[in-house]
Parts: structure tokens; sequence; C-alpha cells
């Protein structure tokens, strides 16, 4: 009897630590976010005040009207970056997931010599430090005219994509049974239509999420944009956060509805391709 | 017609193998030829000076550059097997949980997808000295009563700089060890049990060998960007104050487009890929052999 209710009340503390960690883990995970959308809805006022306001008293839209405004009254032009971010993150997707596809399809389909060496070599050349792979790109660019385009940032956003997108691609295609396609074939497809029929659809959703992350790739990246972009024609949102730090003072809360509108759509993604993301990284880890 | 005789997988290769040539590989070529002239930006008709080593002996024999370079080990260290030791923590808190296991993983997912630009800015709002939410909570709880000046002062900036490059990249670690725990097989776990091993011991010798192969991927991804810390840095510090937490990414970019000295900064740069080739290769292999090993046990 004593050792049965010892045991209890020691299974009840243990489910207590447990809930409470995992409260307060995802409070530490949580909090950062929250605070940037909170503060981007109060007054400049709030956030400076000495003693905090930590209960806002006002809450009001006006960082997001002002921003939305245009040029004029927020000073930074949020549209044409967004435009800019967009054109170019969308463009650099979907041609990183047409080279993606046909390299995914190879490594997954076909057995050839030093497979695995060009697969390492592929994944090397994603290892390359912005920083470091901007220096020769802003060089070439600048001398061949194309610095400060769409055109310069969205090649570049496809060849840092490409290998990341064959390792996604080709873990969903190994998922994909090989029997399907010869089947296919057998009862008369040509190989093309074998794959756009049946191999195709099959990884589909795999493929799709994919492109998502080479979308937030491409939305997120910081480091190229920020020297190969000069001006409005082709900075992106990333690059433009900075408008809003001036030498000395830093307008954060205007600072903190451009990262809302960053986030909310990179959010919006990772939440439709959560799923799909895991098991392709880390299908193989399993079978080899 | 002589198209025709390449095999198949050298076509479907052909344009990954054009565009990384084109966009990465070339330049990086162009710039290791940089490496040895004493090119700056503002006069180009030194790039066609060939100076030999010099750039690297200036670079090797700078100790700038060597603290630098220790300082992003050491960051790179540290907060590595910090997100390894709280990703295995978070995934082993997350898979407990009898409850609402979809909406702990996304909300576990949600770091992961903030730009890191963000990530610097957000950590550089919260650990501001005077309207930061850190010293506003600690000074409301009456923990302190001074501002503490998180990224004023050299030590507690680097503190700070490892919290939010931990912060942003934990969830990569979680999330792939909560794939491996899902796709664990139960009975070895409970065997483990009937044969008595204390759950310390079941963790040790049954649980982790299962996980390794999951946490080496998660190490793989995570060498693959690490040098996205760069954008954390040069929002929270800019390599300040008075360069305590210069890490070699920030130096690079510095001496290239500060000084204009880029020949000298391709020099760097090339330390600094080498050194993220070299994280690289290591995890690949671990990768590969964690996978043999399990492949051959199951």
């Amino acid at each position: 009897m004593d050792i049965n209710s010892s045991h209890r009340l020691r299974r009840r503390l243990l489910k207590t630590a447990h809930l409470i960690g995992l409260f307060l883990a995802m409070a530490v995970i949580c909090l950062p976010g929250l605070w940037i959308v909170l503060s981007s809805l109060r007054p400049t006022v709030e956030i400076m005040a000495k003693p905090p306001v930590w209960i806002p008293e006002s809450i009001s839209l006006d960082a997001y009207r002002a921003m939305f405004a245009g040029a004029g009254q927020g000073g930074v032009p949020v549209w044409d970056y967004f435009r800019n971010s967009l054109i170019i993150s969308v463009t650099s997707t979907v041609i990183a997931l047409a080279i993606g596809m046909a390299g995914g399809y190879a490594f997954a389909r076909y057995r050839f010599k030093a497979k695995s060496a060009i697969f390492l070599g592929f994944m090397l050349t994603r290892a390359v430090p912005g920083i470091a792979l901007s220096l020769p790109l802003f060089m070439i660019y600048a001398r061949t005219g194309i610095i400060d385009t769409h055109f310069s940032l969205i090649l570049t956003y496809v060849a840092l994509n490409v290998p990341f997108t064959i390792w996604l691609i080709d873990g969903f295609f190994r998922q994909v049974p090989k029997d399907l396609a010869e089947a296919a074939q057998i009862d008369g497809c040509t190989p093309w239509q074998a794959f756009w029929q049946v191999e195709f659809p099959l990884a589909g959703p795999g493929i799709a999420s994919a492109g998502i992350f080479a979308f937030l790739t491409s939305w997120n990246e910081y480091a190229l944009a920020s020297q190969i972009t000069r001006s409005v024609n082709s900075k992106t949102l990333p690059v433009g956060l900075l408008d809003y730090t001036a030498e000395f003072t830093i307008d954060w809360r205007g600072m903190c509805a451009l990262a809302v509108v960053m986030i909310v759509p990179a959010l919006t993604l990772t939440f439709i391709i959560q799923k799909h993301l895991v098991s392709g990284l880390t299908f193989g880890a399993v079978k080899g | 017609m002589k198209l025709k005789k390449l095999s198949a997988p050298v076509l479907l290769l052909l344009p990954a193998f054009v565009v990384l040539a084109a966009v990465i590989v070339m330049p990086l070529l162009f710039s290791f030829y940089s490496s040895f002239t004493p090119f700056r930006l503002t006069k180009p008709e030194t790039l066609w000076i060939f100076v030999g080593l010099r750039n690297y002996i200036t670079v090797l024999s700078n100790w700038d550059f060597w603290v630098a370079f220790g300082r992003t080990v050491l960051l790179l260290t540290v907060a590595l097997n910090t997100e390894m030791l709280l990703g295995l923590g978070l995934a082993l808190l997350v898979n407990k949980a009898t409850h609402g296991q979809r909406l702990l993983r996304t909300i576990m997912m949600f770091p992961m997808m903030f730009s890191p630009v963000l990530v610097g800015f957000q950590f550089k709002f919260m650990f501001n000295d005077n309207i930061g939410f850190v010293n506003n909570a600690l000074q409301s709880l009456g923990l302190t009563d001074r501002a503490i000046p998180w990224l004023i002062d050299g030590n507690l900036a680097m503190i700070s700089i490892i919290i939010a490059e931990v912060w942003s990249s934990t969830a990569v670690f979680a999330i792939l060890i909560l794939a491996g725990l899902l796709a664990m097989p139960k009975d070895p776990v409970e065997a483990a049990h009937v044969d008595g091993c204390t759950p310390w011991q079941t963790f040790r010798y049954v649980t982790w060998p299962y996980l390794m192969p999951f946490a080496f991927i998660a190490m793989t991804i995570r060498s693959l960007d690490v040098a996205r810390a760069y954008d954390i840095v040069k929002i929270m510090t800019d390599g300040g104050p008075a360069k305590r937490t210069e890490l070699l990414w920030t130096l690079i970019g510095r001496t290239a487009y500060a000084d204009a000295r880029m020949g000298m900064a391709n020099a760097m740069a090339y330390v600094a890929i080498l050194l993220s080739i070299v994280f690289t290769v290591y995890f690949f292999r671990k990768l590969a052999a964690a996978r043999q090993q399990i492949g051959a046990e199951w």
C-alpha cells in the first residue's frame, strides 16, 4: 500500500515536471516572436517607456499603415522590396526545382561512376559561406553590369538552392518504388510518360515541399543580397529591414512591423510542408 | 547525333553542373586567382599584378585574423553542442507528450523559418540595454536594478550572439531527432526494460545509437549553412564592441567592402571556405558511417 502510493506520487511528480519543462521550452521558442508582433502594434512611446509598460494601453495598426503608405511617410519603399522579394524568390524556386528534379531523379534511379563523390561535391558548393561567395560574384556582376538586377539574384539563388533541392528530391523519388514506372512502361508508356504520369504525381507532395524550402531560402537570404543589391531596383525584404536603422537610432516599431510582414508567409508555408520536409531529409537514415 | 551518346544520368545532371559551375565554381576560381593579387576595388588595374603568396602570408601572420578564426571555431563548437543537447532534450520532451503532438511539432519548427537577419534583429531588440525585453523583465522582477549592457560588453555580447544562434537553430536538431524517435522500433526498448536496464542505460545503449544517423543529418545540414551566423552577428553587433565579437565572416566583409581590399579578403575567404568544407566533409563521412552501421544491424 505504502509502496503503491509513493510510486503514484513519484509518477505524478514526473508528469508535472514534464509538463512544466514542455511549457517552458515552448514559451522560450514563442516569446521572441510574440514580442515582435506585440511591439509592432504599440505606439513608440510605450516601447521606449521607462519603467516598462507590460500591458499595452493602446493598440493600433499605425506602423503597418505608415509602412504600406509608401516612401512618402514611412520612408521605406516596402512595396518595392516586397515585389522584388516575390519575383526573385518565385522565379529562382521554379528554375531550381526543374534542375533539382532532373538531378534528384538521376541520383535516385541510376547507377553511375563516382555517384557519392558527385553528390558530396554538390553539397560542398552549398557549404561555401555566402559572404565568401559574394566577393567574386560582386566583382563579376559589377564588371558585366548585371549587378543590382533581378537577374543576378535569381541566378545566384538558383545555384544556392540546387544542391539542397537535389538532396530532398532524391529522397522523395527513392520512396517511389521503381517497379511502378517499369510496369507503366510495359503497359506501353514511353519513359517520359511514365515519369510524368506515375512517378511525378507520387513524389509530388515531396517535390512541392522542396520547392517551398527553396523559396524560403531565397526569401530569407541576406549575406549575398546585401552586397549584390544596391537600390530599389532589386533590394529584397531582408536587406530592406536595415533601412529602419539609422546611424544611432532605430525605428523599432517600423522594423517590428516589417518583420511581421516577412515572417507571416514563411510561417504559413512552413506549416504546410512540415511533414514532408522531415520525411524527405531523413529518408535513407533508416534504409541507407 | 552526338547528344544521343550521352547517357541518361549525365544528361539529367548536366543542368545542375552547368549552373553550379557558372555561379559557384568559376567565381571561386576567379577569387582564388585574385587572392594572389593586391586587388583593390578602387584600383581596377591592380587585378593584373601578381604577388604570389603575399596576401596569405599577411593574413596568416595577422593576429586579428587568428583571433577572429579562433572565435569563429569557439562559437561553432559551443553553439553546435548546445543546439545538439537542447534539441535532443526538446525532442524527448515532445515525444513523451501524450496530447497535441502535432501542435507542439509546429511550434518547434517556428524558429527555423525566421530569416537569420530577423533573428539578429529580434535579439538585438530583446537584448537592448535600455528598452529590451530581457532587461525590462529582470528589472521588473527586481533581480537587478541596473541595465545590463548585453550587447555593449564584449563577453556578454558573445553570449547574446550564442543565445540567438542557439534559439534559431536548435529546431533543426529537435525536428530531425524527433523524426528518429518516431521511426524507431519499440521492441528493443521494451527488451531492454525486461532485461532490467535503468532508464539511463536504455537511452545510452539502445535509443541513442538509433538516433545517431538523425543527429548526423542535422549536423550535416547545419554545417552546410553555419555561415548564416554571419547575418545574425552582422545585425546584432557588426563585430563590435571594439572587435570583441568579430568573426571570420564579418572580418571578410569588412576587409572587402569597407576597406575595399578584395585580394586580401579573398585570401581570408579561402580560409573560411576550407573551414566550412572540412566541417561538411567530416559530418558527411560520419553520416555515411552511421547509416551503414544501422543498416547492418537492422
